[in-house]
């Protein structure tokens, strides 16, 4: 009879998303003195031209982020985000201004993001090869398909599909809103978060009924999706396709994911956590530009902040354990 | 009126890499009647779970789930049919809150997603049951063990289930926690439910059971109802085997200089042990699962952080700060988990032999291959493992897996051996040689610490035995003091020893 | 006494030959080599060959070390950028008095050794995932190279160099000697010496490793010591063959080590494996990109012959499923 008569219970929801952000308040509190320290040398940046020129120079990180997070929430990794980036920047830049238009170009780059990650799954989860290994070659095969379809960068967006997410608009904002908010979606359906337990147990999983070989096999073609997204995206950044663009990504991503405390070994980290990272990352560069530190500074003070972010809880920890 | 059993398991046996470790067992579980399953480690109390639950599969037998035949049950199916199981170790995911993990694999939904109103209350009325008070959606990973436990038997409840096992359960469990279990299991036995129930707590038995099954060496040695049985008598239903001449005959050793000596040693669980070992004797370790044995083992041999008020190894002062460092004193170690921590399954017979010295010589210098083929021929003759030395270890038998994780350490000499467990998982006549080895080298002059989860083994082969418990040495018991009874009464605590004694 | 040892240690039979993967690899090499020498004349030239080797040398190079991690169950993802400090260092660390260029080519490759020590030190101290420690690493050097480099390509003037890009010895190119003295070395240690063996205890299991006495902390960082070396010496004799280096000149060194290692056959997950085979790997890897070319592939072709090649020889080898 006591049944939810205890606090709180009828809140289980939101009580559980507030637990999960528990760790990453030391994160937000970065993040956020950056962004304070990032208005404050460019004052133009609380404007809308200034906000919606930040997002857009954000929301390929934020994505490529969120596809490698969702792989290292299930225990796996890829190195094929910055080709596959590159593939859906080319199919956009080759579909959109053809016979069935922009929407036609958005259906031809989800499909190909969603079909090209399920089959890395495929190969990596029922075959049971080491996703590390499967995606490096998968990258090589993603990335020619990318060169196969626009040799050199070329192809073109219309104009005012490219006006309309990265011209004088906060629509790239939106869209990092957006994505989050259809991620929490899918980590309220049952196999979103049979997720963190594929992850962290997956005999405990598979022991208590979870598909765990469905889950992580949709979380590839989840990863897939949001790279050839973040790929259509710069495509209309820059107005044409470039085979070649993404490859930055790859490393980019584990770093925005590491540095949103995701951890390597599957189950531990969150969404919000990668979005945050990729959001420090950028902030970062930017800040870092309007120092005057050179441009390349930036990946000087990454290497040093992605050692620091994970080895300072094992020194604390250490230390800790020391009478 | 008999109740008719829900599930019933006909002749089931099981072998694994061609060791039978279940042979022609049968169980019936009747809905109302907690069974208790009794049985020594290794016994194959946890295969015979894994088989009722679909987890194994069974080389013979069937099991027969309200009269209708499996010859092999699928998960999906054992779950369906209302078998759940809490196992030893714990399923849980330590990033999610107390209710997703008790609803995971069963999620009410609404729309295709996780109903949250419907998981809460289904979950408090679970958490309810088992006296979880914590909030719903605290991780799971910050609660401690027990509690951990409680959320493992909520999550088992939640499914409703006809057919409930525990393996274990009150192993990591607080007095409060267990009697709030008791009382628990009372209940689900009104109301109709079967459940199985495996401790090695006799005297939670005695007072919860009706029924109790007997493994021995995966076979079953008894079957009966509990009523007209004490714990002494439990106590011979599971070590009560003839010891035949499975040991050898034991002589005392003519050395007997201490060779080892600690005091105020503190190491994982252990708090302020004193002890020595001598040469020429077998000392064992007895006790319940996990009571420090293994903590003790780890922190004499460097691999565990130490701290002792005096020390001396081998005429040296001072506990010794790394493996390598032990092992130049004298120390070499056999673990009981051989698959995970004493061998490199994919590397050959003859590589793993030569282990320590590769961890011991000068990094560049040459390896001698003749030299290396001579000493594995010699190590294998010796301990009789047959043929071809280049096959890799993880294709032996359990009992020739254990014989090459002690060879290896053969070639040192090592005046002082830590055994953890060596006799698990291993066949008869592996067993009979390395026991006639263990006596062998105690005649030698050198001095052997035995852990073991097998009574009769500390009874037949040692020359003392410390049975530990709750990270102490609750007794020392001298050579003409050891009984299976006495090691056992030690383990249990006061309660059991009055029975026993 | 040999008959004894004759059952114990039974023979090498042509079916474990056949089992090999250094050997299948070798196999393979020859086999495209022949069936490109006929298809297209011009291929087998031995000036051709002597060209692939050349350019095998460096990803060879690279790849001891990466082999050396591999097989101890790690993986480094920062020599890329290691030949880049080193085919940029050197002309920067030109000193006056130095007129054999040995002493600038020494300076760097110790620089090299500890940058591959320190990735050691973060994965064995501060437990740090290998990958994430040296990707960081290899974060971290991009951006100190550009800082002091600039942009620019940076000619060496060298003597030493010019030696090892351009001189033959009998016909062989100094850097494709090199890279066999190195090889040999390479598997001298791997194979022959108690450092090697405790690669290979690591890789397959650490916690056994380190209760049979091995010290894991000293071999693991040992070992991306060597990573860094090896490295070093691969951006030493790029510099030599291209006269001038820049920043970028090693990112392609990264994933082609790593491709290296796997087609010959070195189980990703560590304690198995051997540079044997990782040496036709990398001569492999240089045969099919160049083939590609002459058959007049285009690039994008060649990038996924190249990638579906490597997904083959994973699948085939099955051995790898088993393991998990």
């Amino acid at each position: 009879m006591s049944s939810l008569t205890r606090t709180g219970d009828d809140r289980l929801y939101w009580r559980a998303q507030g637990e999960r952000n528990r760790g990453l308040m030391g994160l937000f509190a970065v993040v956020a003195a950056f962004l304070a320290l990032y208005a404050y040398l460019f004052p133009g940046l609380l404007s809308v031209a200034g906000v919606s020129k930040f997002a857009q120079s954000w929301l390929p990180l934020a994505l490529v982020a969120m596809a490698q997070a969702i792989l290292m929430l299930t225990g796996g990794i890829s190195l094929a985000i910055g080709a596959t980036v590159s593939l859906g920047a080319v199919i956009a830049a080759t579909t959109m201004s053809g016979y069935f238009g922009v929407a036609g170009g958005i259906v031809a780059v989800s499909a190909s993001g969603l079909a090209i990650g399920a089959l890395c799954g495929v190969i990596a989860i029922r075959l049971r090869l080491p996703a590390i290994i499967v995606t490096l070659a998968a990258s090589f095969i993603i990335g020619g398909l990318a060169l196969l379809i626009l040799p050199r960068p070329g192809g073109a967006i219309p104009g005012w599909f490219s006006d309309l997410l990265a011209g004088n608009t906060p629509a790239a904002l939106g869209l990092v809103f957006l994505v989050a908010l259809l991620w929490k979606l899918y980590l309220a359906t049952p196999l979103g978060l049979s997720l963190y337990a594929a992850g962290e147990n997956p005999v405990g999983a598979y022991r208590a009924g979870v598909p765990v070989d469905a889950a992580r096999i949709a979380a590839y073609a989840i990863s897939g999706l949001l790279s050839t997204l973040a790929g259509l995206f710069i495509a209309a950044q820059t107005g044409s396709g470039d085979p070649v663009i993404g490859q930055a990504f790859t490393l980019n991503s584990i770093a925005a994911a590491v540095l949103g405390g995701v951890g390597f070994l599957g189950g531990r980290g969150t969404m919000r956590g990668a979005i945050a990272g990729s959001l420090l990352l950028s902030v970062m560069i930017n800040v870092m530009f309007f120092l005057g530190f050179p441009p390349v500074a930036q990946y000087v003070a990454q290497g040093l902040i992605i050692i620091g972010a994970v080895a300072l809880p094992q020194l604390t920890a250490r230390f800790r354990r020391r009478p | 009126m008999t109740p008719q059993a829900i599930i019933k398991a006909n002749g089931l046996s099981k072998s694994f890499f061609g060791n039978p470790v279940l042979q022609n067992v049968s169980i019936a579980l009747e809905p109302g009647r907690i069974h208790a399953l009794l049985g020594e480690n290794g016994a194959g109390k946890s295969t015979l779970i894994n088989l009722l639950s679909g987890a194994l599969a069974p080389d013979g037998g069937e099991i027969e789930i309200d009269g209708r035949s499996h010859r092999r049950l699928t998960p999906s199916e054992a779950r369906r049919a209302g078998i759940a199981v809490v196992q030893q170790e714990l399923s849980l995911t330590s990033d999610l809150s107390i209710a997703e993990n008790i609803g995971l694999g069963a999620y009410p939904r609404r729309f295709g997603l996780i109903d949250y109103k419907a998981l809460a209350r289904k979950a408090r009325e679970v958490c309810d049951l088992v006296g979880l008070e914590e909030n719903l959606s605290t991780p799971v990973g910050d609660l401690p063990l027990g509690r951990r436990q409680m959320v493992e038997i909520a999550k088992a409840l939640f499914r409703k289930p006809r057919i409930l096992v525990l393996d274990e359960p009150t192993s990591s469990l607080s007095a409060h926690e267990a009697q709030t279990l008791t009382r628990l299991l009372q209940r689900l036995r009104q109301e109709g439910t079967a459940i199985l129930y495996i401790s090695h707590r006799l005297n939670e038995v005695m007072r919860l059971c009706e029924h109790v099954t007997v493994l021995k060496d995966g076979k079953v040695t008894a079957d009966r109802s509990l009523q007209g049985v004490d714990a002494a008598g439990l106590v011979r239903l599971m070590v009560g085997r003839d010891p035949g001449d499975l040991f050898p005959h034991w002589t005392p050793s003519p050395e007997r200089q201490t060779i080892v000596e600690v005091a105020g040693f503190s190491s994982g669980l252990l708090r302020d042990i004193d002890l020595d070992i001598k040469r020429g004797e077998i000392l064992g370790l007895g006790g319940l699962v996990g009571q420090g044995q293994e903590d003790l083992l780890l922190g004499l041999y460097g691999a565990l952080p130490a701290s002792a008020r005096r020390a001396v190894f081998n005429n040296v002062a001072g506990l010794p700060s790394s493996v390598s460092r032990a092992n130049a004193l004298g120390l070499a170690y056999v673990p009981a988990d051989r698959k995970r921590e004493g061998l490199h399954l994919i590397h050959s017979i003859a590589w793993n032999m030569m282990l320590p010295d590769f961890g011991k010589a000068r990094g560049l210098s040459r390896r001698d291959p003749a030299a290396e083929r001579k000493l594995a021929t010699e190590l294998a003759d010796r301990l009789s493992i047959k043929g071809d030395l280049t096959r890799q270890v993880q294709a032996l038998s359990g009992g020739n897996q254990q014989k090459v994780a002690l060879a290896k350490w053969m070639p040192a000499d090592p005046p002082i051996l830590l055994l953890n467990d060596p006799t698990r998982g291993v066949d008869v006549e592996t067993k009979r040689e390395i026991y006639v080895l263990l006596r062998r080298f105690a005649a030698q002059g050198k001095a052997i610490v035995l852990s073991s989860s097998d009574t009769p083994e500390l009874v037949h082969l040692c020359d003392r035995v410390a049975v530990m418990r709750e990270g102490g040495i609750a007794a020392l018991l001298e050579r003409e003091q050891i009984s299976e009874e006495a090691i056992v009464a030690a383990a249990m605590g006061a309660e059991a020893a009055k029975v026993a004694a | 006494m040999s008959q004894a040892n004759n059952s114990r240690f039974p023979a090498w039979s042509p079916k474990a030959l056949l089992r090999n993967r250094a050997f299948l690899t070798v196999a393979i090499v020859i086999l495209v080599w022949i069936v490109a020498g006929f298809a297209k004349p011009g291929f087998g030239s031995y000036g051709h060959l002597r060209y692939l080797l050349e350019l095998a040398a460096v990803i060879g190079l690279v790849a001891i070390g990466q082999t050396y991690v591999v097989i101890a169950g790690g993986i480094d993802l920062s020599v890329g950028a290691i030949v880049t400090v080193s085919a940029v260092g050197v002309p920067l660390v030109a000193l006056s008095g130095d007129g054999g260029g040995a002493f600038a080519v020494l300076i760097i490759l110790a620089a090299a050794t500890s940058i591959g020590f320190l990735n050691g030190l973060g994965v064995a101290y501060l437990r740090i995932h290998p990958m994430i420690m040296t990707l960081a690493m290899a974060t971290f050097l991009q951006g100190v190279l550009i800082l002091i480099a600039g942009g620019t390509a940076i000619s060496a003037q060298n003597p030493l160099l010019a030696w090892l890009g351009n001189a033959r010895i009998i016909g062989i190119p100094a850097g494709v000697l090199l890279w066999a003295v190195v090889s040999g070395a390479a598997l001298a240690v791997l194979h022959a010496t108690p450092f090697g063996a405790r690669l290979y205890a690591l890789g397959a299991n650490p916690l056994a490793s380190a209760l049979s006495g091995i010290n894991v902390q000293a071999t693991t960082m040992a070992v991306y010591a060597v990573s860094g070396l090896t490295a070093g010496l691969a951006g030493v004799l790029i510099l030599g063959m291209n006269g001038q280096g820049y920043v970028g000149i090693g990112d392609p060194y990264l994933l082609a080590s790593i491709a290296a290692v796997v087609l010959g056959g070195t189980s990703i997950l560590g304690g198995s494996g051997s540079y044997a085979g990782t040496i036709p790997g990398a001569i492999l890897l240089v045969t099919i990109t160049a083939l590609i070319t002459v058959v007049n592939a285009s690039a994008g072709w060649r990038s996924i012959l190249f990638g579906s090649l490597i997904l083959l020889l994973l699948l085939l080898s099955g051995r790898e499923s088993q393991r998990r």
